[in-house]
């Protein structure tokens, strides 16, 4: 009398006891296909959160109202391969960790293998050669306003111009209300920009 | 058919060799890489410890740095101060036991220079510090400059950096 096996979930007539739709729902028609597909998959997501799109988690009030405290984003890092960051961007920027030692010298660049896991995130008001100055809380770029409409809360900061370098862009946080003291923002280079954030 | 498994043992037998070796003899690199991981761990406790214990952890903190040590800690607008000499560091790191109920202290993205002559090295790194009862966390970007001495290699100079200048 043949026996069934349990184990492989089979009735008498070694046909499977799940429901064919089941089955293929859950590991497809050819499971050998299907572990292939869940590998690369696997490899995919792997490769794109830990070296692409970085998880970030807001800590502070600097980026209020646009990014709350607490709130989950990612940065890109390769949303500057083909242009270089605008005005407006908000971007993370590293704090240490750009540097890549090789035996010809020290280079500030952007080391792919080795993301940050500490970033500032700002929003860039100034490019290379800009002329940036604040006046009563508005920001003027080479004498001129610049139209922010991220920026809803009170500002009453009075800075001197400042030229920035060729390789320099000006962040921010786009809560002004708070102290110019209690608020990290000036020039960062282009090799501390990370990538820009997303929404 | 016997060369694959020769061949899987060979690579095998390299493999370890290899492990080996950069166990033995660790670069600059990793042994002040190590070295900052260690601090940081000391310099991180919780509430509920004794005195014994906090002054162990305050000589064993002093123990990374070179007796003429200087400190210069400055964040425009919240803190500046400069500690000089491995008693002050210790004095502080008491202090600091006493004070707060709990320290966690991390170093990521640590980035480690080593001088040609490999007497003197600097890390840059980001210090992030989580006092037990605040919300958020302290992040500040400093450089350490170590020194290659008898005793290994201490620190010599620790400096806060302006991420945004």
């Amino acid at each position: 009398m043949p026996a069934q096996n349990p184990a492989e979930g089979l009735n008498g007539r070694g046909q499977s006891q799940v429901p064919r739709w089941l089955r293929i729902a859950v590991i497809g028609r050819n499971p050998k296909v299907t572990l292939a597909r869940a590998a690369v998959l696997a490899v995919l997501c792997f490769i794109v959160f830990k070296f692409v799109l970085l998880h970030i988690r807001v800590e502070g009030i600097s980026m209020l109202p646009t990014y709350a405290d607490g709130s989950a984003h990612f940065v890109n890092r390769l949303a500057y391969l083909w242009h270089e960051p605008r005005r407006g961007d908000v971007v993370g920027i590293r704090f240490s960790g750009g540097v890549t030692n090789t035996p010809a010298g020290i280079h500030h660049a952007a080391n792919w293998l080795e993301p940050p896991h500490v970033m500032l995130l700002k929003r860039i008001v100034g490019l290379p050669g800009d002329t940036i100055a604040f006046v009563s809380g508005q920001a003027l770029i080479n004498n001129q306003v610049l139209d922010e409409p991220y920026e809803k809360l009170p500002c009453d900061w009075n800075l001197p111009p400042e030229k920035l370098g060729a390789d320099e862009y000006f962040v921010v946080g786009d809560n002004r209300s708070m102290p110019p003291e209690l608020h990290m923002f000036g020039k960062a280079r282009r090799d501390q920009i990370v990538g820009k954030a997303t929404r | 058919m016997k060369i694959i498994p020769r061949f899987v043992l060979l690579a095998v037998l390299v493999a370890l060799g290899v492990w080996l070796w950069f166990v033995l003899f660790p670069s600059p690199e990793k042994i002040i890489r190590q070295r900052l991981i260690k601090l940081a761990r000391t310099a991180s406790f919780s509430s509920g410890e004794g005195n014994l214990a906090r002054l162990a952890a305050a000589e064993d903190i002093a123990g990374y740095f070179a007796t003429n040590v200087e400190v210069d800690i400055n964040v425009p607008g919240r803190v500046q101060h400069t500690l000089v000499g491995r008693a002050e560091i210790q004095q502080a790191a008491l202090g600091a036991r006493e004070r707060l109920s709990g320290l966690k202290v991390t170093f990521p993205d640590i980035n480690i220079t080593v001088a040609p002559d490999k007497q003197s090295a600097t890390a840059d790194l980001t210090v992030e510090a989580n006092i037990a009862g605040e919300r958020d966390s302290i992040v500040q970007e400093m450089k350490f400059t170590f020194q290659n001495t008898e005793d290994g290699w201490l620190i010599a100079r620790v400096e806060t950096v302006r991420t945004l200048s």
